[in-house]
């Protein structure tokens, strides 16, 4: 077994066995999450084409990352270059071969394209490393570098292989007695002497330049190479790379097995990488584009397995965390599972049972604060419905006793909450901070008319708001009045209200309801973050 | 900045008409104010009903209270304002409300008496229509089914009997529960339920079974909140008997009824409306008048030609108290008010004189413009309207609605 076989055996166990553990998560992940309740009827034939069309169009024109256009252009060329290459090149044995007779890889066109595809690729590469390094770099993290790394790290390396293979007299001594086995010497200088100059292969010893001797040399070629050899010069950007190398350094053919190892090496851990975190994002983004058929909304049919598929669809583009709707309360509390990106690497750790417990708490919190504004699910470039996702997840923790500090407070009433709290030292509460809550001139205008209740939505909506709510807004405010701070804090109506603003909008003496309501429940959910060990 | 004709400074009644009145007359307008007055409204239009407080004398008809008062009330805001005036602004006023679903009743220079959620007979001079049939079924003391809601604190239905029972022998009364709802409930929130024609199905089923001889069924005013008329008579329909409101206490819905009209249609006649915004600085030119409405980084500036001061008493914040003093809170004016704080209550809350502090406001000429400290107008093109005017005590002279309404348009009739 040698260095290749070794190499290609263990990419593809990883690879085989990568992707076999990916589509088991599909399953297991999508199954955790409930099943979902299902949206639009499934579409018809006319429909599905359309949604085909749609799916198509994201995967192909990439249109959902049009939003960066560096980032739309850097895509663009790196798939034109790097998809025919993995095909028409990694694959020639498999693909090219067999569909074009006569295949060769040192024949044009497959020389010339190879070169140019490689091109494409290369150029693609570092706009993308600008992208992220311009507006991505705080969401990025050490795979995000690697992938990127470890492409170019192909794609160059790959260039330098051929560029001193061109340049490799080793190459041309193994190619001449393979097939020059009845050469004579003379015949032999001048085929020399002919490469050396028409294809850049350098060698050692001097060579003749008469013009009968070239002459010789190129009908040999004509004769006995050119059938299997185009012009180096068509390998346009390998042969030009052969001027790095200055021409008394005779190092090609160990440059040439430097880089081929190299080459080698990297296309393998490339493969076997492949199933294995954002390096799979190629295959389960492609996927999950074509599932959601071009839609942006929230209505497309949904299935365990395709819930199970977006989970894995992320490309870490950082998109979502950006346009964020509640990213200030990242900005103030810290918790990274506010960010629909970082929220999703966790809900996917939490359904795989590896979530740490402290994460587990964020999580859980990170899922109460999002306000499944959908706009997570409209600017994502791979598709994926993460509101569906945020709400799947968001009941399935709550059925696994996993609330939240809303779902607490829930668990018990307002008096049993003044009771628990009242008990603690809540620093603030009941004492003279320096919150509207704890000022006289926040409530003295009251005269307890009822205004603030009678406008209220969250009121309105309930049946018996004294049941659902324990306390009706202009009731807070009396409490508060009368010092009773802590009998507040766990009153669900001040964990239901909307801030809609209507109260306070109303009230005829000023009073800031809605403001205070925030407040409360923004110093509730402080303690019962004490309250799980988390600042 | 915005320039306007006028700028009404309230959204009261007073204000509410001023800027009606200004806006018809094809003039620019712009108007300020908080939630106040118009919020708590029963929904009746008073003239004028009782004169003088002293006697608790109750008139039945108020042009020839109103005779009486300008007689003996030299200083009175009425005596600026002729009957003509008085009645082309009610008739203004109410036609307005009655496009915007909200329709008027009562009898042409008389008072009605309408039963309150006390039991009392108020007397008033223009009632909601929804509140008529139970003025009928008064005045016939025709058997009457009186429905109060379990958990509704405006309105108790047996009180009502209890107080009416010597002299309307024939009330019934049912406690029932309101359907979709329970606990505390708030007028505000039911009156929105009983636009689906469902839920006042389910009202009347539930108010069927005791019916039975009333001629006449009395609900408190929970009867729709922009649909008033045809919650009534899908009602009236479904129950076979015609129906009426009694007003709860305040808030009730009759205020945000009316603030719901005038908030549909006086930006229809081209008004600015900045609600919410109480003026925070005024200054006085020669060409007219600059304002800031709100405070922070949520006001406005504005510029107005005219202004019409309708910014109420305490609760509209049109005057404000310290312990010593009352002030007026735009301008500055100088209140008319007792010479030292002692006087301003008298030592009896319930005494039927009513209390100084409640005749304290602004001075005005003949044309209701603000007087300064000398006597001399303010400003030649600044009126008031309303409670904020001095001598008047319109709630127990039961002149609160017509007054505002009556001097909002000499305000305006004057710009």
């Amino acid at each position: 077994m040698d260095f290749f076989s070794i190499g290609l055996v263990l990419a593809c166990a990883s690879a085989g066995l990568g992707a076999l553990w990916r589509m088991r998560g599909w399953f297991r992940r999508g199954a955790a999450m409930g099943r979902p309740e299902q949206g639009r009827p499934r579409p018809g034939i006319l429909g599905f084409l359309g949604m085909l069309g749609g799916g198509l169009a994201d995967l192909v024109l990439l249109r959902r990352t049009l939003r960066s256009p560096l980032r739309w252009t850097g895509h663009t060329l790196l798939i034109l270059g790097f998809v025919p290459l993995i095909v028409l090149h990694a694959m020639d044995g498999v693909v090219t071969r067999p569909l074009f007779a006569g295949y060769e890889p040192t024949l044009d066109p497959w020389q010339f394209l190879r070169n140019l595809f490689g091109l494409f690729s290369v150029l693609g590469l570092p706009l993308l490393f600008l992208n992220r390094y311009m507006a991505l770099k705080k969401f990025s993290r050490l795979q995000d570098w690697t992938l990127l790394a470890v492409v170019f790290g192909v794609l160059v390396s790959g260039f330098f292989l051929e560029s001193f293979k061109i340049m490799s007299a080793g190459d041309f001594k193994r190619m001449t007695d393979d097939y020059f086995v009845d050469a004579e010497p003379e015949e032999l200088i001048s085929l020399k002497a002919y490469w050396a100059r028409e294809n850049g292969v350098r060698f050692r010893e001097f060579l003749p330049t008469a013009p009968e001797m070239l002459e010789l040399g190129a009908e040999l070629h004509e004769d006995r190479c050119a059938g299997c050899h185009s012009p180096t010069s068509s390998a346009f950007v390998s042969r030009s790379m052969t001027a790095l190398v200055p021409a008394s350094l005779h190092i090609a053919d160990q440059g040439r097995d430097l880089f081929w190892h190299v080459h080698v090496g990297l296309a393998f851990l490339g493969l076997a990488l492949l199933p294995w975190g954002k390096f799979f994002h190629p295959v389960a983004t492609g996927i999950n584009l074509l599932s959601r058929g071009g839609s942006r909304a929230t209505d497309t049919p949904k299935h365990t397995l395709a819930r199970g598929l977006a989970l894995d669809a992320c490309t870490r583009c950082g998109q979502c965390s950006l346009h964020c709707s509640v990213a200030q309360a990242h900005r103030v509390l810290g918790n990274p599972d506010i960010l629909p990106m970082d929220k999703l690497a966790d809900l996917r750790r939490h359904l795989d049972d590896r979530l740490p417990p402290d994460r587990s708490a964020a999580l859980v919190e990170g899922s109460h604060i999002c306000t499944e504004c959908l706009r997570c699910t409209q600017v994502c470039s791979a598709g994926i419905d993460l509101q569906d996702l945020w709400m799947a997840s968001k009941k399935a923790l709550t059925e696994a006793g996993r609330a939240g500090v809303d779902g607490e407070i829930r668990k018990r009433t307002a008096g049993e909450w003044a009771r628990e709290l009242a008990s603690r030292d809540l620093g603030r509460v009941g004492g003279t901070g320096a919150g509207l809550a704890d000022r006289a001139e926040s409530f003295w205008g009251c005269v307890q008319c009822t205004t603030c209740t009678g406008v209220c939505p969250v009121v309105a909506v309930s049946e018996d708001p004294s049941r659902d709510l324990d306390l009706a807004p202009q009731q807070i405010m009396n409490l508060l009045r009368m010092g009773l701070k802590a009998q507040t804090l766990g009153a669900r109506m001040v964990w239901s209200c909307t801030t809609c603003y209507k109260c306070q909008e109303h009230c005829p003496q000023g009073v800031p309801v809605a403001d205070i309501l925030y407040e409360l429940r923004q110093l509730g959910a402080e303690i019962l973050r004490k309250k799980e060990g988390r600042s | 900045m915005k320039t306007y004709d006028v700028m009404v400074i309230g959204s009261g009644f007073a204000g509410m008409a001023a800027t009606l009145f200004a806006a018809e007359r094809g003039l620019s307008v712009a108007q300020t104010g908080a939630t106040g007055g118009i919020d708590f409204s029963t929904g009746f239009i008073d003239l004028l009903a009782v004169h003088p407080i002293a006697e608790q004398k109750v008139w039945e008809d108020p042009f020839a209270a109103l005779v009486a008062l300008r007689r003996d009330l030299p200083d009175h805001p009425y005596c600026r304002v002729s009957d003509d005036e008085i009645c082309r602004a009610l008739e203004q006023f109410t036609t307005f409300l009655g496009r915007h679903g909200l329709c008027y009743r009562g009898r042409t220079g008389k008072n009605t008496l309408t039963l309150t959620a006390a039991g009392t007979m108020k007397p008033t001079y223009l009632l909601p229509c929804t509140a008529w049939n139970g003025v009928k079924a008064w005045e016939t003391k025709a058997p009457t089914l009186l429905v109060d809601f379990s958990g509704l604190k405006g309105l108790s239905a047996r009180q009502i009997a209890e107080v009416r029972k010597d002299s309307w022998p024939n009330l019934k009364v049912a406690r029932i529960k309101f359907p979709g709802m329970g606990g505390e409930l708030y007028p505000e929130h039911m009156a929105w339920s009983m636009a689906d024609p469902a839920r006042r199905a389910e009202l009347a089923q539930t108010v069927a079974p005791f019916v039975a001889d009333a001629e006449y069924v009395g609900f408190p005013a929970i009867l729709g909140m922009t649909d008033t008329t045809a919650v009534l008579s899908h009602l009236e329909e479904l129950l076979g008997r015609p129906v009426f409101e009694i007003p709860t206490l305040p808030p009730s819905i009759a205020g945000p009824r009316l603030r719901a009209a005038f908030d549909r249609g006086l930006p229809a006649l081209g008004v600015r409306t900045y609600t919410q915004k109480l003026i925070t600085k005024a200054a006085c030119s020669e060409e007219g008048f600059s304002f800031t409405a709100g405070s922070g980084s949520t006001s406005v500036e504005i510029f107005a030609k005219s202004a019409i001061l309708a910014s109420g008493r305490f609760f509209g914040k049109g005057l404000k108290a310290n312990r010593h003093r009352i002030f007026e809170a735009v301008f500055d004016l100088p209140v008319s008010q007792p010479e030292n704080r002692a006087l301003w209550h008298r030592p009896e809350f319930f005494d039927p004189q009513g209390h100084e502090v409640n005749q304290a406001g602004i001075e005005t000429d003949e044309n209701l413009r603000p007087l300064d400290a000398q006597g001399r107008v303010f400003h030649p093109r600044l009126h008031a309207a309303g409670a904020i005017l001095a001598h008047q005590d319109w709630m127990r002279m039961k002149c609160g609605a017509g007054l505002a309404i009556a001097t909002a348009y000499k305000a305006v009739a004057s710009l």
